[in-house]
């Protein structure tokens, strides 16, 4: 049998294990991309959001790999957004100890995170005005998250764009089920407001 | 539009774009991404060998804590000890050290020198060194 040196899980329950490994190795490569995509628009910078998602596929293979499978998605987007939150609350803390240097403010940083909008739609559509057009909505759409509460984010994040049901969602963002319809009602009518106009 | 077909359309629109931007990264960051979850499946496979080093940070801490209790509690001259305790003494001096320690999980990298050094006999909290 050949296997690659990250997947040699030799023991005496070779086959469980390796098929453990495969398992998360399957897991974490289908939520890796969704996963990156949440923490850049949540921290607007490529190499915060690649640092973000290596934290949490390593925290989840290190502390919950034994755990059921079904439970990866939802511990892994729970870790994904504390990530996110350490990350925000490290931001706050150099804001008000550097703020009042030049150039230290939000937006001030010409070299900061924000990237091209064209970089957030896929390259393979052949009509550049189309690829232009579909860059400016999705700003329009990061901006307007932006706009939210950070439940309220989370809450349209998860349920909408990751696709995660209401039950996982819940333990995703350590709250009851009404919790999460309620912040995902409320993030859908605000973005409802800001978006119809502009799409 | 009623209300509930806009609503639905926003979301639609927004997994829409969403999805595209997912699919349209770029090379660095796909590669980048792969090697970070070859990492992570280095480490579960790290953490099966070795399950002790999930344990092993708990302990350690605890040891610590009680070293730091022993030291505190160690039989001496209350009058000499009140003195030197206001100059900072050996054993203050560890016991705040432990106190403000900010991780406790350097015992998980170098494992064996916490269990070498558990095993060592301490000096006197008054004495030299």
């Amino acid at each position: 049998m050949t296997r690659s040196a990250s997947l040699d899980f030799a023991g005496p329950d070779e086959e469980t294990t390796l098929e453990s490994a495969t398992t998360l190795d399957r897991f974490l490569a289908s939520v890796e991309r969704r996963a990156f995509r949440i923490a850049q628009m949540a921290v607007r910078d490529r190499d915060e959001a690649l640092d973000i998602v290596q934290g949490a596929m390593l925290r989840l293979a290190r502390s919950y790999a034994r755990r059921p499978s079904e439970e990866w998605k939802p511990l892994f987007y729970r870790i994904l957004y504390n990530g996110i939150r350490d990350w925000q609350r490290r931001g706050a803390v150099r804001s008000r100890l550097f703020g009042f240097l030049p150039g230290q403010r939000a937006g001030d940083d010409d070299d900061g995170p924000q990237e091209d909008p064209i970089e957030r739609v896929a390259s393979g559509d052949p009509e550049p005005s189309r690829q232009l057009m579909a860059a400016e909505a999705m700003e329009h759409l990061v901006a307007a998250l932006a706009g939210l509460p950070a439940r309220q984010q989370q809450a349209f994040t998860l349920r909408c764009l990751e696709g995660l049901d209401v039950a996982d969602t819940a333990v995703a963002m350590g709250c009851s089920e009404g919790s999460v319809k309620t912040h995902y009602f409320r993030a859908l009518q605000t973005l409802r407001d800001k978006l119809t106009e502009v799409w | 539009m009623s209300n509930d077909e806009r609503w639905t359309e926003t979301e639609r629109r927004a997994r829409e774009l969403f999805d595209a931007s997912v699919d349209g990264l770029d090379g660095e960051t796909r590669s980048r991404l792969n090697r970070a979850r070859h990492a992570a499946l280095a480490e579960a496979e790290h953490a099966r060998r070795s399950p002790w080093r999930t344990w092993l940070p708990a302990a350690a801490a605890a040891s610590v804590a009680m070293l730091a209790v022993v030291l505190w509690r160690l039989p001496g001259d209350s009058s000499d000890r009140s003195a030197a305790s206001a100059e900072g003494t050996p054993a203050a001096e560890v016991v705040e050290l432990l106190a403000t320690s900010e991780d406790i999980d350097v015992a998980s990298e170098d494992p064996e020198f916490y269990a070498w050094l558990a095993t060592r006999d301490l000096p006197a909290p008054n004495g030299a060194g």
